[in-house]
């Protein structure tokens, strides 16, 4: 919401400076930015739209030819507030958007576009994203951003919170600052003139539900001279960037900016039946709106009509059948309250904003109406442009009641925490428009323009605003010692990143919404989670497994000429599962991956080392001793991973903790770069880890007697594998035996046909003595013999 | 000659040898070889130990196994000598490289606000980040049909669930768990459908606190923030609170630091008193208990703390970024 000092001051006897004005207003709760810092925005310039028309290809988009001050040129637009004539804010070829965007000319489906029309929100000023910038009429044409703005200094950007209907107008804004600076509020002129005359007979109005629309004040202007604004006028609106239209236009607007009441003027001789009746549209209704744009609507749209046929949207926009031009010689003048919420299902079906929608669903004064009425009366016998016919329709047949609050006055300080003096209590909310009966309590009937009161707190809320929170002293009573089960149910995680950390790994963060074929890939699941409003078909589902993220991490790093990495992401993956709360299976995964070199080629290592899958295997050994898990078992392909083109899953006491392996080549498919052998490892579920490592773990003596080692060379079968025998032997307990360690593979044609020599380590240890050979050969022999029989094995 | 003397002599003699100790490769390799070479003087006394009487064998063999670790320890290891003697060592070299590894700078703030408020008894809270409408907006006062709803761009499952805007979702199921008095931090993952720029990405991370407890005022928020803040950001930081509107709090602040680098004020922190409508939609009694709630996203504090200036950053995981923190 824009808003003009000067504009206040036909409020308001006030003397601060723009500055002190917008700080006062922001320390109320309205946040007030004045635009003046705009040096990243010298290069962004004011531009005119000239003409319009529709892109051949795309129907959102808008073919608009610019004029930068110089020459014309086309740019393609998708925001629906372009018009002909307005100014707006031009960001040409090669300029620069905050966020270091660079504006090249581009082809749009076929069309150029040679420059950018900007949002606040593109242009940095505020988060304001719903279209294009609308600058001032009499803004030039190829001025810099920063100078138009320098030239400009009475203007406040407003960001109004939802609660704040009643601030979306200068009136309702002039009133804060009157509490707050204990000012006197210097209404405009409302007074009622007598009636004189009866319409009833030229306009009937009515409406189908009440509490859609509750209210419906109508009149008429007979004899309109529908002509140019005066300067005072044009200069008022064109202050906060709305262009003069003409007298009448340009008072509905000014009615609104000042009192916060949307109104609109129908061409009475274009409405049928001389009726007004308010409704839902029916399914398959069409309506064209003053932007001249048909409209297909349905129920949840209300709808202004003649009593058949649809002439407005109610609370958003004008018909254009019914719209007043220059040979207008009637006008119907609405001014209505409508029900906030049915205004936002309207606005959110047509997917309309306007500055009446965004009005009324907020919740305008329910009086309002009528005071706006006069208002334009007053406005239109001052600048002449008709006359009334002393009549007011005021269709409200259930009164509106604000309900009285009762608010202890013990209470407002048992929340501030400090003492507001009673007096100071009763002075701001009168101030504020309350009405207040003093007892031991007070009593309060709120202002009809604040639907937002409604209760106590919000009342003591309105007086801690007022008497601000820089006036409340700080403390920290905390009172109660508190006994949790689980500080922290997640700081294992600490433990777990630097683990990883310490042994090499770079800790990432990814996005968790990607396309539907990257997260089926890696996922044999049925049905994967997705949106139903996604923000661009890259986002579309969410992730099962956090490999694809990570993947284009790797893309990402190797594009840009790194090549070996170490990643890992912890963060919750998603699915469906009827057995969990709502459905839905969020789990806490961690997944890691390695690729290129664990150790560069240098001066000290003639050689690179690549990561294999031996790497691998101990960076996950090492990583489970830090965390204090030993003895994991590696189970190869135990489950049929397709995005591996090997994998063991890992396993602790039977069980499955997660798996690694080699990623597939087919993933690299999906990407634009040649990367190397990738290493993955994956677990599943931390909180099953978490469980693990939370286990109390008690100090074992150390043993001060020492091992004894011996060396057994095998001559065994080339396909069997090491870690077969290892396991066998340490399953036959063999007394004394504590560990088996390989210490060399040798193959030969000597040793004979598919046949390979395999040296053990094997060491001995007693808790309680010293073990001689006489004790331990015996075990040797033993472990000569089983393995022998069971793997047809020699010694050599 | 008794063979404990005959080895007392070798050691004798090793210890004459051998001071000064060799100072150039070839004496060294000659030292080496007369005592502990295949034909040196300790193999020499290994030899005479098969004719020994049976009760001094072992006594011989333990005291000859001891002078040849000594002996063998006295030597400098392979690569000790072949850089203590040969040449001279470039130790201007680097050393030898290995993967460095760092935290995520979201991770490292994320841990510093969790360290903070734990220091103050905030325990820390975890919940899920698909919920339903209830636990997202309904119970935080969040009207259906309300262009309250506008502050937050939600994304919708296909079944309507709703992927969290915020922690406070957290918040409810706390307050539906567990009995009063709380005190509790939430970070995690929020997301919005907004579109993707320098300043705002699809999904960011939250730590939203709130404190339910008897007596809980607004001058106890401010105090907390205030705590917050100075340890966060310094204790020279200026700060203030400004009102504004969250429809879970009332009265409701902003928090808003002074940056002096940018010559303005910057949010960081949304807060206020708990909603009655909160505590009724989760059946606490508001005139037992009441409290309050702040939330920040920890991005834009991450971005604070080193001045980083594109939130599209935090998710590329460049090395050459990730490195810095």
């Amino acid at each position: 919401m824009k808003i003009s000092y000067s504009w206040i001051k036909d409020f308001l006897d006030i003397n601060l400076t723009i500055d002190e004005v917008a700080e006062t207003l922001t320390m109320l709760g309205l946040e007030a930015e004045i635009s003046t810092n705009f040096d990243e925005l010298k290069e962004i310039i004011v531009g005119e739209i000239q003409a319009i028309k529709k892109h051949p290809n795309a129907d959102r988009l808008n073919i608009c030819k610019v004029f930068d001050g110089v020459n014309t040129l086309p740019v393609i637009c998708g925001a629906n507030n372009v018009s002909k004539g307005i100014k707006i804010a031009f960001s040409p070829v090669d300029s620069v958007l905050p966020g270091n965007f660079k504006i090249k000319e581009a082809k749009i489906r076929g069309e150029i576009s040679k420059g950018m029309i900007c949002s606040e929100r593109e242009l940095g000023i505020s988060d304001e994203h719903d279209g294009i910038m609308i600058l001032d009429e009499n803004a030039i044409c190829g001025q810099s951003l920063p100078d138009y703005f320098s030239t400009n200094n009475d203007l406040i950007t407003l960001d109004i919170t939802p609660n704040r209907a009643d601030c979306f107008s200068h009136l309702g804004v002039a009133r804060d600052l009157a509490a707050k600076l204990h000012l006197n509020l210097n209404e405009p002129d409302f007074s009622t003139l007598p009636k004189s005359s009866d319409i009833s007979s030229m306009i009937e109005i009515s409406m189908d539900d009440l509490k859609d629309c509750p209210r419906y004040v109508g009149g008429i202007i007979q004899n309109v001279k529908i002509k140019e604004s005066p300067d005072w006028l044009k200069k008022k609106l064109e202050s906060i960037g709305i262009r003069s239209i003409n007298n009448l236009v340009d008072i509905s607007n000014y009615v609104m900016m000042e009192m916060g009441q949307p109104t609109h003027f129908f061409d009475l001789d274009k409405i049928k039946n001389k009726k007004i009746l308010v409704r839902r549209a029916r399914d398959g209704e069409k309506i064209t709106t003053l932007d001249e744009i048909e409209r297909s609507v349905n129920s949840n749209v209300m709808l202004i009509t003649d009593g058949e046929s649809p002439i407005a949207v109610a609370g958003i926009m004008g018909g254009f059948d019914s719209a007043i031009n220059e040979n207008t010689k009637n006008v119907l003048i609405e001014c209505a309250y409508f029900n906030p919420a049915t205004i936002r299902k309207s606005s959110k079906t047509l997917n309309m904003i306007t500055d009446a929608s965004k009005r009324f669903e907020r919740g305008v004064d329910y009086n309002a109406p009528v005071l706006a009425f006069w208002r334009i009366v007053h406005l239109i016998d001052e600048l002449n442009c008709g006359e009334w016919i002393p009549d007011i329709m005021d269709t409200y047949p259930e009164k509106i009641e604000t309900n009285e609050i009762v608010l202890k006055k013990k209470l407002i300080n048992e929340i501030a925490g400090v003492n507001i003096p009673n007096d100071f209590v009763v002075k701001t909310l009168s101030s504020l428009g309350c009405r207040i009966y003093e007892k031991d309590d007070l009593t309060c009937s709120p202002p009809s323009w604040r639907p937002d009161l409604t209760r106590d707190i919000d009342l003591i809320e309105e007086v801690i605003r007022v008497y601000g929170y820089d006036n409340i002293k700080s403390s920290n009573n905390y009172t109660s010692i508190m006994n949790f089960d689980d500080f922290d149910p997640h700081h294992n995680l600490d433990k777990i990143n630097s683990s990883l950390i310490g042994l090499g790994f770079y800790q990432v963060f990814n996005n968790s919404l990607q396309t539907k074929e990257e997260a089926y890939f890696y996922s044999n699941k049925k049905d994967l989670i997705e949106m139903k409003n996604p923000l661009s078909d890259k986002m579309t589902h969410l992730r099962y497994s956090l490999i694809h993220g990570l993947m284009q991490n790797i893309e990402h790093n190797v594009n840009n000429g790194i090549h070996d990495l170490m990643l890992f992401e912890h963060g919750n993956t998603f699915s469906y599962s009827d057995s969990k709360r709502l459905g839905i299976d969020e789990v806490q995964t961690l997944t890691g991956i390695l690729h290129g070199n664990y150790q560069e080629k240098s001066v000290h290592n003639s050689k690179s080392k690549a990561f294999d899958f031996f790497i691998l295997k101990g960076l996950i050994i090492s990583f489970f001793k830090k965390i204090g898990i030993k003895d994991l078992h590696f189970i190869e392909n135990e489950m049929d991973i397709k995005y591996f083109t090997y994998s063991y899953s890992i396993k602790y006491n039977n069980e499955m903790l997660g798996y690694m392996g080699l990623l597939s080549r087919d993933i690299s498919k999906k990407f634009n770069f040649k990367f190397d052998d990738v290493y993955a490892f994956s677990i599943e579920n931390l909180d099953n880890l978490f469980n693990i490592m939370n286990a109390p773990k008690l100090f074992k003596k150390i043993i001060p007697y020492p091992p004894i080692e011996r060396d057994l060379n095998f001559v065994i079968d080339s396909d069997l594998t090491s870690g077969s025998i290892i396991d066998f032997i340490l399953s036959k307990k063999f007394d004394f035996l504590i560990n088996i360690v390989p210490v060399s593979i040798f193959k030969h044609s000597t040793l004979g046909l598919n046949k390979k020599a395999l040296s053990l380590n094997l060491i001995f240890q007693s808790d309680s003595k010293t073990l001689e050979d006489k004790v331990v050969n015996p075990i040797i022999d033993g472990i000569i013999e089983v393995v022998s029989k069971k793997f047809n094995a020699k010694l050599r | 000659m008794d063979i404990k003397e005959s080895i007392e002599s070798v050691r004798r003699q090793f210890r004459s040898d051998s001071d000064p100790f060799p100072s150039d490769k070839d004496s060294l390799e000659n030292l080496k070889i007369k005592f502990l070479g295949r034909k040196g003087l300790i193999a020499n006394l290994f030899s005479q130990i098969p004719n020994l009487s049976n009760d001094q064998k072992p006594i011989a063999g333990k005291l000859l196994n001891q002078l040849k670790i000594e002996l063998e320890n006295s030597f400098p290891s392979k690569t000790e000598s072949a850089s203590h003697l040969e040449e001279i060592i470039d130790r201007s070299l680097p050393g030898v490289i290995y993967p460095p590894g760092n935290k995520h700078p979201i991770q490292s703030t994320m841990d510093e606000i969790k360290r903070l408020f734990g220091q103050i008894g905030f325990a820390v809270a975890y919940g899920p980040e698909i919920d339903d409408d209830f636990h997202n907006f309904s119970a935080l006062n969040f009207p259906k049909d309300h262009p309250a709803r506008d502050m937050q761009d939600t994304f919708f499952t296909k079944e309507d669930l709703i992927l969290r805007t915020h922690t406070s979702n957290v918040q409810v199921h706390l307050m539906e768990e567990k009995q009063p008095p709380l005190r509790y931090i939430v970070p995690g993952r929020v997301y919005r459908n907004e579109s993707i720029s320098f300043k705002s990405f699809c999904l960011f991370h939250q730590v939203e606190g709130i404190y339910i407890d008897k007596n809980v005022t607004f001058s106890d928020l401010k105090g907390t923030l205030e705590y917050f803040v100075k340890k966060m950001f310094g204790s020279k930081t200026k700060m203030r609170f400004r009102p504004s509107f969250f429809p879970f709090t009332e009265p409701s602040a902003e928090v808003d630091i002074w940056s002096e680098k940018n010559n303005q004020w910057l949010e960081i922190l949304g807060s206020g008193m708990v909603d009655p409508e909160v505590f009724k939609a989760v059946n606490v009694d508001n005139n037992l208990w009441n409290g309050f709630a702040f939330g920040m996203g920890v991005e834009r504090i991450c971005m604070l703390q080193y001045e980083i200036d594109d939130i599209r950053l935090l998710y590329q995981n460049d090395v050459r970024f990730l490195e810095q923190f």
